[in-house]
């Protein structure tokens, strides 16, 4: 029971913290317009999880293992892609909230809409396949026990209740701190999503050094721990990780942090991030 | 984010959802002569209880069940307990889950991981050899299994013509209508150049028939085409090494002519044994050997060193790679159409050049290329060859 609820709850982590901090973005921001966006992302990644997980549980067998650990590699990255782009969005607004030049919150309307929906979705289905085949065998199982369906629903149960805690607690938060603090978070999320990323393809064989161990703190920090599963779900924090993922995370964070702490912190320039299509005026 | 950016992510995932290989979960003949061998595991806290430590190839089936309290893994790995070939995570208590994959033969470890951490619980697997074919299955497998018919009898037909054709050349020679035999060497040569890494695949008959003078080893006996090729046009003794070229009496004639029809009926018996099958992966590299073929001899007029025919061999290298590339050709257009583009343009260029040099019903001599010539129509093999050595791996991954 405990440990299939930690799963849910590792599962449904990560995707609730962004679409929580998401939405919390967009309601203090005065952007609740684009929250139909939002909803529509992770309906979509819901769905589709949950199809594509029934099809391979009762369909043929059509992802092969590299397949599937490629996909899941790919996804994280281009997720990455999105939350990094976020995080310098709020930045950008942020700056302009100091500057009082609030209505010119955000040119590029339209771009915003589609890549919120795109974060919402990729938030939720980067792992959302995973755990749709994980809630099937859950369910296949109440043959004779209905309790890691159970579990795995009230963990995943936990991880939107904390979603919705960090929103609620977001809001409270005055606005150049729910930016400046969240925008860290975030940098520090996306990481490890990254390094997670790279793990699937180094699984996949896609990428080398699989075996290389940077370091292996199982011991101290269990995976199946409750304090393992939290720091597994919100930082994707891996007990034994490789010297390619450690590498990988330390080049992302410490890039993008510098980056940020800059220009959100002491209002340098903010750096143009590669996918933005409309110059802050 | 731009809106186009964001719909390739999506659209390069939906792709690449679609370019994997499906297998059956059908799992309700345990028998594995068809559908799937079906293992059950046992995870416990401790142990990792395997229902068999061997199965047979093709579709396998590891049904893994969570009989402890962690969350366990399970895993098949190769035999160095390093690569991963597949693996199911997240088995909480009580659960249940499914690891499908298409083994080949060969020797595999197994792991479960309760708790997840560490090297696991290991065990060595085998997979026997089960006779079914492990490759691609369904749309794919019909086409690779039309092209591999059609190629082999493309083989066959050409070592018909080949046989027909030498048997002709041969009695000219051996009656000493030289005029004759030198009109018919290259048009006959032609049908086996189109199928030479087939000919040559037969160790034995392709010394004996194709060598080289300047391949001979040292006390071996020259035989074949070559051979006499060299009797046909006579060199004169500056091309000869400063020795006098001497020509091989009217028995030596016979007695060669006679041995390279025995060879090339050697040939024709063992193309049209039953036993004699082709798979995709041999034609795709035999389409490639032709090309190395026309740039190791044909580009350099090395092949024809007195008949100066070496665009009649050149055409027919082609020929033969792009017949092996046509049946391939809608496997690697779905598979991968920018290779197919690639490879339909580059077999027109040489084309293009070798139609250039078209006089009659044959070719330009070699001595009457140009320098320019040679280096265009060694270009364009390169060209050729490159897309074409990608063909394999394109067709049979």
């Amino acid at each position: 029971m405990v440990a299939n609820y930690l799963i849910g709850l590792r599962e449904g982590l990560e995707a609730a913290l962004v679409v929580g901090i998401l939405v919390a973005y967009l309601v203090k921001s005065g952007r609740r317009d684009l929250l139909p966006q939002v909803w529509l992302g992770v309906g979509l990644a819901v769905v589709v999880s949950l199809g594509f997980g029934a099809a391979l549980t009762y369909g043929p067998q059509c992802l092969t293992f590299t397949a599937q650990e490629a996909i899941g590699g790919t996804l994280s990255i281009a997720a990455v892609g999105l939350v990094t782009w976020m995080i310098f969005w709020m930045g950008r607004t942020a700056r302009h909230l100091r500057a009082d030049l609030q209505h010119k919150l955000d040119d590029a309307i339209s771009a915003g809409r589609w890549a919120v929906l795109v974060m919402a979705l990729l938030a939720v289905g980067r792992e959302g396949l995973e755990t749709a085949l994980f809630l099937w065998a859950a369910a296949s199982a109440t043959g004779s026990s209905t309790r890691p369906l159970v579990g795995a629903a009230l963990g995943l149960g936990t991880a939107l209740v904390l979603g919705w805690l960090i929103y609620r607690g977001a809001l409270r938060l005055n606005l150049r701190v729910f930016f400046a603090w969240t925008g860290i978070f975030l940098i520090v999320v996306a990481g490890g999503v990254l390094a997670y990323g790279v793990h699937d393809l180094q699984e996949a064989g896609i990428l080398p050094g699989l075996t290389n161990l940077a370091f292996d703190v199982s011991a101290a920090v269990p995976p199946s721990s409750w304090y393992g599963t939290l720091l597994k779900g919100v930082f994707n924090f891996s007990p034994a990780t490789t010297w390619l993922e450690l590498i990988v995370w330390v080049a992302y964070v410490s890039v993008t942090l510098t980056l940020f702490v800059r220009s959100v912190w002491f209002n340098h320039p903010a750096p143009r991030p590669a996918a933005q299509l409309h110059p802050a005026t | 984010m731009p809106a186009p950016r964001t719909r390739a992510v999506v659209a390069a995932t939906a792709l690449l959802a679609t370019l994997v290989a499906c297998t059956p979960n059908d799992t309700s003949t345990p028998d594995g002569t068809s559908g799937a061998a079906t293992l059950t595991v046992d995870s416990s806290a401790d142990a990792c209880v395997l229902s068999g430590d061997t199965a047979p190839s093709g579709n396998v089936v590891f049904e893994v069940t969570n009989s402890g309290d962690e969350v366990t893994e399970f895993y098949l790995l190769a035999e160095d307990g390093l690569q991963i070939l597949s693996e199911v995570e997240n088995i909480g208590p009580g659960i249940t889950r499914d690891l499908v994959l298409v083994a080949r033969p060969g020797s595999y470890q197994t792991a479960c991981k309760p708790g997840m951490v560490g090297e696991g619980i290991r065990a060595d697997f085998t997979v026997t050899d089960s006779g079914a074919q492990v490759g691609p299955t369904g749309a794919v497998a019909d086409q690779l299994e039309v092209a591999t018919t059609n190629y082999v009898a493309y083989v066959k037909d050409q070592t018909e013509q080949l046989l027909t054709a030498t048997e002709a050349f041969a009695a000219s020679y051996t009656a000493g209508d030289d005029d004759a035999a030198r009109a018919a060497y290259a048009p006959t040569r032609v049908h086996w150049e189109r199928i030479e890494p087939v000919a040559e695949s037969f160790g034995d008959l392709d010394p004996r028939m194709d060598l080289r003078e300047a391949d001979v080893e040292a006390g071996a006996e020259w035989t074949g085409w070559h051979l006499l090729e060299k009797d046909l046009w006579a060199p004169v003794a500056a091309d000869n090494g400063g020795a006098e070229y001497v020509p091989l009496t009217p028995e030596q004639r016979s007695t060669y002519a006679a041995q390279l029809v025995a060879d090339t009926q050697e040939l024709y018996d063992r193309v049209h044994s039953d036993e004699f099958t082709l798979t995709a992966d041999q034609i795709g590299n035999g389409a490639k050997s032709l090309l190395d073929e026309v740039a190791t001899g044909k580009v350099t007029g090395e092949e024809e060193a007195w008949s100066h025919t070496d665009l009649w061999d050149f055409q027919a290298n082609v020929d033969g790679a792009k017949v092996g590339y046509a049946g391939l050709r809608d496997v690697v257009a779905a598979k991968d159409a920018d290779l197919a583009a690639t490879l339909d343009e580059r077999f027109e260029q040489v084309q293009a050049l070798l139609d250039a040099q078209r006089v009659g019903d044959g070719f330009a001599l070699y001595t009457d290329l140009t320098e320019d010539e040679i280096k265009a129509l060694a270009a364009s093999v390169d060209a050729l060859g490159e897309p074409l050595s990608r063909l394999t791996s394109a067709v049979v991954l």
